[in-house]
């Protein structure tokens, strides 16, 4: 600051003063601060009636140092400007230590420019508001285009917009529109429109879908890591959506760590076709955290090129698939290149034999893809089951080979229908996700299903399915619920919930204004909103430093990211001020309490 | 100042976070932090809200000014 002050005041001869303040500030470097003051002061002799009035007008002036010293910074930040390699050094020195003299020298300046004081005093207040609000968007879209960043490839976003925006769709037209979206998802809502409306021809999809996979698939095989991160940005991405989906999924069917299985029986209840094909695949992604279907995402996204029946599913479909292609092995994307759906589907079957349980989802997924299409299909169907019952076949070896054989006649009298095959992909796939034991329970329903839809044409298959549907996850579910249940019909939630005395408190505390019970409540709902986007943010991170416990550096990362951290404001002076000593003291392995140092 | 909490949720924080990502773990005292970045939130928050009541020229915090606050975040 002084030397700004000092360099700046004499513009007729900037040499000199530069190197007697250079020399000044080099000397000045292990001395006391005050020191420095006046051996600038000697060093400096052209400013030495300058400095003689800071000094003296420097008592006088302590009120307007804050001020002043903001203001003196911008002009003197202008004129430096051109002098900025000294200065550089001497701000980081002088400015923790020189508060009072940098006061002081603001004296003469206040002095000169009173009149102006008071306009750049308002300025800066609406400045600071401005700004903060520019702040905020700019870390919105810091943190937008972190995750675009983040993802692998632009299909990865597009993939995962696609599903965000189709989720969205299909919330809206199936359960109550939640009031608040997040601007992220809103954001990426009218960015997906446009691509939504443009969309597409077959053609195109395939060649999407190609591109994506081709870029997808040496990624996906290089590292696993790149699978966990596919999948989790995707997850970040639809973590506002997904989460809200799934937990509104989970009142339907109580929550239990299959929720996701269950949910997906469920949306086959109540979608329509068209919404249930693109639901099931986004069950599926969201639950391609347990297991990697990505390969057979890209099976099927071929079949859904070549069939070509509903746009927006489709494209859904394919972005979907490019997004957890990364997440697969390579050796599927292959294999998935046929053309038509029959011969294609057999050579994937034979080749995506090795995948294990891929093959299932893939199939689960075409399966349900297929009962979105018109009845037209049939025959692409009838040959797609017939290549699902081989995969299943196929399958059955990989998984456990015991339940090869009991699922082998079952799906041999599947075949003819495509619902109950339907059923047994989803059967198949919640027990992959699942325990064995549930696998077993699901193979010994499926020949009840397939008794029950025996009768169903191939035309009225898929409405057939849903009333088939329900009875598969209701009996599934009961004996999921029983045996942890302890045979009272009662439930105990106990959802772990924030403190709402803690929130109230923190709240108030930082609002220091009444807030009414109404408000206090949003500000929960967005608490919760945020602890989501938290563990999703949280786990991508640390997926990425392939990990899978969350460390401090990942949460200072988050901080980072969300601009609460900067090189200005280190974690410790964050965790100084908001945290109570006994927590200081664990995070902060040095500092004990203020001053005192305990190494 | 006021008087602070001296415990924070630290099993409850545990928690939540199994909830949405069971297979997510934490170390040490990474909850803590956790902590700290949900109170610099509700700091983000409650700063957001009480400007927009001030433009509102309303001395109590309403719904709206939280849910536009909460817009902007």
């Amino acid at each position: 600051m002084l030397k700004r002050v000092i360099q700046t005041q004499p513009q007729v001869s900037p040499l000199k003063p530069q190197i007697s303040n250079h020399e000044g500030t080099e000397e000045a470097h292990p001395e006391l601060p005050s020191k420095r003051v006046s051996s600038m002061g000697e060093l400096q002799l052209p400013d030495l009636a300058a400095e003689d009035t800071f000094v003296t007008v420097f008592h006088l002036n302590k009120k307007r140092k804050k001020v002043s010293i903001s203001e003196f910074e911008r002009a003197a930040d202008k004129r430096l400007f051109q002098n900025q390699a000294q200065s550089t050094l001497d701000n980081t020195t002088l400015f923790r230590s020189l508060r009072m003299s940098v006061g002081s020298l603001m004296a003469p300046d206040t002095v000169e420019k009173r009149g102006l004081l008071r306009r750049p005093r308002n300025r800066k207040a609406i400045d600071m508001e401005a700004f903060e609000g520019g702040v905020e968007q700019n870390m919105l879209k810091s943190n937008a285009q972190n995750y675009l960043v983040d993802s692998q490839s632009a299909s990865g976003i597009r993939t995962t917009m696609m599903t965000s925006d189709a989720e969205i769709v299909l919330n809206n037209t199936e359960l109550f529109v939640q009031p608040q979206l997040n601007e992220r998802s809103q954001n990426k809502l009218s960015a997906l429109e446009p691509q939504l409306s443009h969309s597409k021809t077959p053609a195109q999809r395939s060649k999407i879908s190609d591109a994506a996979q081709d870029t997808a698939r040496p990624e996906g095989l290089v590292s696993g890591v790149g699978t966990d991160e596919g999948r989790t940005q995707r997850h970040s991405e639809n973590s506002g959506l997904d989460q809200e989906h799934i937990d509104r999924m989970a009142p339907v069917s109580p929550g239990t760590p299959a929720n996701q299985q269950e949910d997906q029986q469920d949306y086959s209840q109540q979608s329509n076709p068209v919404e249930q094909v693109s639901v099931h695949e986004e069950e599926v992604a969201g639950s391609a955290e347990h297991s990697a279907s990505a390969g057979y995402s890209e099976h099927l996204e071929k079949e859904l090129a070549e069939e070509a029946e509903l746009q927006i599913t489709a494209a859904q479909d394919s972005r979907d698939k490019t997004d957890t292609a990364p997440s697969a092995g390579g050796g599927l994307a292959e294999g998935s290149v046929g053309p038509h759906v029959s011969p294609g589907a057999e050579h994937e079957t034979a080749k995506g034999v090795g995948a294990g349980s891929l093959d299932r989802h893939s199939d689960a997924l075409s399966s349900s893809e297929k009962s979105g299409m018109n009845p037209l299909e049939e025959d692409d169907e009838q040959d797609v089951l017939e290549d699902q019952a081989i995969m299943l076949d196929l399958d059955d070896p990989e998984e456990e080979p015991a339940e090869d054989e009991s699922e082998h006649p079952e799906s041999q009298e599947v075949k003819n229908f495509e619902s109950e095959v339907r059923q047994c992909r989803l059967d198949l796939e919640e027990t992959a996700m699942g325990s064995s034991q549930q696998r077993r329970e699901v193979s010994m329903k499926t020949p009840a299903f397939v008794r029950a839809a025996a009768h169903n044409p191939l035309l009225s298959a898929p409405r057939d399915e849903k009333p088939a549907a329900p009875k598969s996850p209701v009996q599934l579910l009961k004996p999921k619920e029983v045996p942890g249940r302890s045979g009272t019909s009662q439930r105990k939630p106990r959802e772990p919930q924030i403190a709402r005395s803690l929130i109230k408190e923190v709240f108030s505390y930082f609002v220091k204004m009444p807030v009414t019970r109404e408000a206090f409540k949003i500000v929960e709902k967005c608490s919760e909103k945020y602890f989501k986007q938290l563990s999703s943010d949280l786990e991508a991170y640390t997926n990425h430093a392939g990990r899978k416990t969350v460390e401090m550096a990942d949460v200072e990362m988050l901080m980072r990211r969300q601009g609460l951290v900067t090189d200005k404001m280190p974690l410790n002076v964050l965790i100084e001020r908001h945290l109570p000593l006994e927590y200081r003291r664990l995070l902060i392995p040095v500092a004990v309490s203020g001053n005192k140092v305990i190494p | 100042q006021r008087k602070m909490r001296r415990t924070v949720p630290r099993s409850t924080l545990r928690k939540i976070i199994k909830k949405y990502k069971p297979q997510l773990r934490l170390a040490a005292n990474a909850d803590l932090l956790v902590h700290l970045n949900f109170l610099l939130f509700l700091h983000r928050l409650a700063e957001e809200a009480r400007t927009n009541a001030f433009e509102n020229k309303s001395k109590i915090i309403k719904p709206e000014h939280t849910i536009s606050a909460a817009k902007v975040l």
